[in-house]
């Protein structure tokens, strides 16, 4: 589903990416693990087109691509439920359910995030941290992704709309579809993720499915995520 | 052909933009209220000889494109804008806003023409000026566009302003009793290429002065920094990248 290749990334003198390589596979969630700084979301920015590579490249499978931010913003003066029908005619066909259908789709989609969608006629931008990110997901609900990446999904969620989050990873996966996280919160990618990419400054220095990642974890003698990813990025 | 949910969203952004600033609705209301205020205090030719000279500023006003700002607020970083439609979208955007000031102008030259052919002052070299003064305000449009890449929120509007204003202080200061810029202007003749170039300076901040239509080659610079301005502003936004 996204195959990196040796990509390399630089901002001024600041090298940000220097060999970073790894192969998604469709109908799995992937969590990409490093220290601050390591270049996690450059990595996922080249990958969506924000950032251009100095060096190497990055392969999508065709289909529909979804993000979410870690601070999500959105475009001043559109209320939500404009910004919504926006994400839906960007990858609609056409003939693709009316607006009746398209609202219910919404309260649904709100509803399974625990969002209240009397916020839809507010900007986004008036949003709390909280609801801002919710409604970043909502988007991506809207757009039904084929890919999903998501940067620090869980920063400044509230613990039941975090369920709220990892449910809706877990049926992205099981329907097939394929999510990317970057995330801090490695208990909680030890609990959804199939594979792990771990970086540290600019490289790839794991890239393992769960089988390897216990394997690993076994050969390293660690409890869990947390401790094998301490062993790794230590000094 | 640009994708239509790009186009819509465009087209939403830029119109709820123009609107949305009181600082551009204002300056479009207050200008056809002062032409008006002329025409009726001064003439109809003194009135239509303002809106002429003062339209550019409408598009000067209107054109806080501010990239910039924009990218750093982090509103492309938005699954609206992945796989590079940040781009299609920021060269849309100030198509979109000059097309709106355009539309806008267009409308105020029609009631101006009525205004005038009622009155009996309406002439045909009306046409050829409006297309300058347009002329002029896509010329803002551009020059605002390549400095909102550097300059956030209206900086580069205000920074235009304040080259004009210098401009004009300059012209005050150096004016003597012997013919000046602005007598060869008027005249359509320089006697030296020193003074052609010291003019083509001040044509350059100032574009408002091509509206009188007497001075065709400061309008064919004009033209001209205007597509180079259009170049490198599509080069900047190919460039650019979302570093938030």
């Amino acid at each position: 589903m996204i195959e990196a290749h040796k990509l390399a990334k630089r901002y001024g003198r600041v090298e940000a990416l220097q060999d970073v390589s790894f192969k998604i596979r469709k109908g799995t969630i992937t969590a990409m693990l490093g220290e601050n700084g390591a270049g996690k979301t450059t990595t996922l920015k080249i990958a969506l087109g924000f950032l251009r590579p100095d060096a190497g490249s990055v392969a999508i499978a065709p289909g529909r691509v979804g993000y979410v931010p870690d601070r999500p913003a959105f475009p001043a003066g559109l209320d939500g439920w404009t910004i919504l029908g926006l994400c839906r005619n960007r990858e609609r066909a056409g003939g693709e359910g009316n607006g009746r259908s398209f609202a219910a789709a919404v309260l649904g989609a709100s509803r399974s995030l625990l969002f209240d969608p009397g916020l839809l006629r507010r900007a986004p931008g008036a949003y709390s941290a909280g609801n801002a990110k919710k409604f970043a997901f909502l988007q991506n609900l809207v757009l039904a992704p084929d890919l999903l990446v998501a940067d620090e999904p869980y920063a400044a969620l509230d613990p039941p709309a975090v369920k709220c989050v990892r449910d809706i990873f877990c049926g992205l996966r099981d329907a097939g579809k394929t999510v990317l996280i970057s995330s801090h919160m490695l208990a909680e990618m030890e609990r959804i993720a199939d594979g792990f990419v771990v970086l540290r400054r600019g490289r790839t220095i794991v890239h393992a499915g769960l089988r390897e990642w216990r394997l690993l974890r076994a050969s390293r003698t660690g409890p869990d995520l947390e401790s094998v990813f301490l062993l790794l990025s230590g000094p | 052909m640009p994708d239509p949910a790009l186009l819509a969203l465009t087209w939403r952004v830029s119109r709820r933009g123009l609107l949305a600033s009181p600082f551009v609705v204002a300056a479009g209301l207050a200008f056809p209220a002062f032409v008006v205020w002329t025409g009726f205090r001064e003439s109809y030719e003194t009135a239509a000889k303002l809106f002429f000279f003062a339209l550019p500023h409408l598009f000067l006003i209107g054109s806080q494109d501010a990239v910039r700002s924009e990218v750093e607020s982090g509103a492309l970083e938005s699954v609206l804008f992945i796989g590079g439609r940040f781009r299609g979208y920021l060269g849309l955007k100030s198509l979109f806003g000059a097309g709106l000031i355009a539309a806008y102008a267009a409308l105020l030259f029609g009631l101006l023409a009525a205004w005038g052919a009622a009155a009996g002052g309406l002439e045909p070299a009306f046409v050829a000026r409006f297309g300058l003064a347009l002329l002029a305000g896509l010329y803002y449009v551009a020059v605002a566009g390549v400095l909102s890449h550097v300059l956030r929120g209206a900086a580069g509007v205000l920074a235009l302003l304040l080259a004009q204003a210098a401009a004009v202080i300059v012209l005050i200061l150096t004016t003597t009793a012997r013919a000046g810029l602005l007598d060869y202007a008027a005249a359509g003749r320089f006697p030296a290429i020193g003074a052609a170039l010291r003019f083509g300076a001040l044509v350059a901040v100032l574009p408002n002065i091509v509206v009188a239509g007497r001075l065709p080659a400061f309008a064919a610079e004009i033209l001209a920094i205007f597509v180079l301005a259009v170049l490198l502003r599509g080069r900047l936004v190919r460039a650019l990248e979302i570093r938030k």
